[in-house]
């Protein structure tokens, strides 16, 4: 039994409307607890719509997600997401950023602080404690956002495309960080991209998603070794798996790219 | 803001500092024709008043306006007058962001508080303040809380409707990865949308603040006995057109010292925005 799932899901967008868009149909997936899985797909094919449930952002419109077994019908703390656009608070430091989830928790100011130093440390950001997002990269913000994210310590990470932002350089260093911090602290992650280099060096698992509306096209099982390094794309073992995920996604991006009539 | 981590920011550092060079250069010559400008304008208008192209009837000169200044400034009447202009300028705007700063807010994340207030808003927003002359009149007599009170009916609603504006602006994707950290309600608004609307709530505040000076102006020229209008309506009685251009310069510089102070405190109050304003 995974530690999240979801079970027969269908979300439409304003249905009944007579231009509804059904952005996942029947869609069924079980994350299993530890794991790293990567949802890869074409742009518009639902992935975002799935991740969105699972934070309990919004409802399916039929089926249902599960945490734990328990329906998940509101914003879940215990699914923690990191945005795209980082979503960091402006107003605060990268340590009141940090410190957000623990002073949710209640937590003693001692604790806050010890934490957030913690997750400071482990995404390199020391010596930045007292900076305002808007006066670091955009590498450094999205360290702030998963330095954040952890410090809450939610049950399962949910990731949007996190490092679509970035430059490519900037991009292959995050990605070997968050290696790092996943094979440290092995918390159940849900990963989106688009990108298959992205996916093999990081999951354990590959969801290929089918083009609108979205459902589960196959599974791949990321054979290549961990600890990995961003240096596995060199490997014969990755060019094979690479193309073998390619030959998936592709007949989904071209339907994406020239609908038939 | 997808700056790299590194590498680029070198090369823009250096460009960084040529720009702060040329715009170091240009903020010297930009002071410089504004004194120019200014002295030039003394001197025009000396010119025309000295040499008669005008009559004194008409403009006094900037001898005859500062002699007068300086007279007021000697007897200690400047600064009564500076003095009693600014509290009601301070208490009623006080009272009004007092009112209307919670009252936005509310407006701006519960609905039917924006349902019930919005015909009155509507309805108060085109009337000048002058117009509730005649009833603080009626209602407070010409003391100073009838003053107080023409300045709260002139700022109150513009206060509303800027942190109105601004509360309903806060990012709604901030308000969401709050909610996803574990926020209570009461959460999201101490930590997300006041500082989130903060900075749109002090800005209304500073274009109301003028907004205030122009209403305390107005009262103190249909009633009262002391103030910069005062000042005004007492220079015209008399056709002391100079005592009028004292009152008149006495305000600009008054509200604009009253600015620079808005200005410090906004900058004390939002320190994630300093270097964004350079």
């Amino acid at each position: 039994m995974g530690i999240l799932s979801a079970q027969r899901v269908t979300k439409e967008f304003l249905p009944g409307s007579g231009h509804g868009l059904v952005a996942v149909h029947d869609l069924s997936l079980e994350v299993v607890e530890g794991e790293f899985l990567c949802l890869i797909g074409a742009s518009g094919c639902g992935k975002s719509t799935l991740l969105n449930m699972f934070a309990g952002f919004i409802q399916p419109t039929l089926g249902q997600v599960r945490l734990r077994g328990e329906p998940i019908t509101r914003i879940e703390p215990r699914c923690g997401m990191v945005f795209q656009s980082y979503a960091l608070f402006p107003w605060k430091t990268v340590r009141g950023n940090v410190e957000f989830g623990p002073k949710m928790k209640g937590l003693s100011a001692a604790d806050r602080h010890r934490i957030a130093d913690r997750f400071i440390e482990l995404v390199k950001l020391r010596g930045f404690e007292d900076r305002y997002p808007t006066e670091l990269s955009g590498g450094m913000q999205q360290r702030v956002t998963f330095a954040r994210v952890l410090a809450a310590d939610p049950e399962v990470l949910l990731m949007d495309e996190p490092f679509a932002a970035l430059d490519a350089l900037t991009r292959q260093v995050m990605q070997e960080e968050l290696l790092q911090i996943h094979e440290r602290a092995r918390k159940t992650t849900v990963f989106i991209t688009h990108n298959i280099d992205e996916a093999l060096i990081l999951a354990d698992r590959i969801v290929v998603m089918s083009a609108r509306p979205g459902r589960v096209k196959t599974m791949v099982a990321n054979t290549l070794p961990r600890p990995r390094r961003v240096s596995i794309q060199l490997s014969s073992e990755f060019a094979a798996l690479k193309s073998e995920i390619w030959a998936h996604v592709e007949e989904e991006v071209r339907k994406h790219v020239a609908p038939v009539a | 803001m997808s700056v790299p981590a590194s590498g680029a920011s070198d090369s823009g550092s250096i460009s960084a500092k040529r720009r702060g060079r040329v715009g170091w250069l240009r903020v010297r010559l930009s002071l410089l024709l504004q004194v120019l400008s200014v002295c030039a304008f003394l001197a025009l208008w000396s010119a025309a008043t000295e040499y008669g192209w005008v009559s004194t009837i008409f403009l006094p000169s900037p001898r005859a306006v500062a002699t007068e200044a300086g007279k007021l400034v000697g007897t200690g009447e400047l600064w009564q007058a500076i003095i009693a202009s600014s509290r009601r300028v301070f208490l009623g705007f006080a009272l009004a962001a007092v009112v209307a700063v919670p009252l936005g807010v509310v407006m701006g994340v519960w609905w039917p508080a924006k349902a019930i207030m919005d015909p009155f808003v509507s309805l108060l927003r085109p009337l000048p303040s002058i117009t509730w002359i005649p009833l603080s009149i009626l209602w407070l007599g010409i003391g100073e809380s009838q003053k107080t009170a023409i300045v709260f009916m002139g700022s109150w609603i513009y206060i509303l409707l800027y942190t109105l504006e601004s509360t309903k602006r806060v990012d709604p994707l901030l308000i969401r990865a709050a909610r996803n950290l574990g926020a209570s309600d009461v959460a999201v608004m101490r930590e997300v949308i006041l500082p989130g609307a903060l900075p749109g709530i002090l800005s209304g505040l500073k274009v109301t603040l003028a907004i205030s000076w122009s209403c305390v102006i107005s009262a103190e020229m249909v009633a009262a006995q002391t103030g910069l209008g005062a000042i005004i309506w007492y220079g015209k009685d008399w056709g002391n057109l100079a005592l009028v251009l004292v009152g008149m310069v006495g305000i600009s510089v008054t509200v604009l010292v009253a600015d620079v102070i808005a200005e410090r405190i906004e900058r004390a109050l939002l320190p994630w925005e300093r270097h964004r304003r350079g």
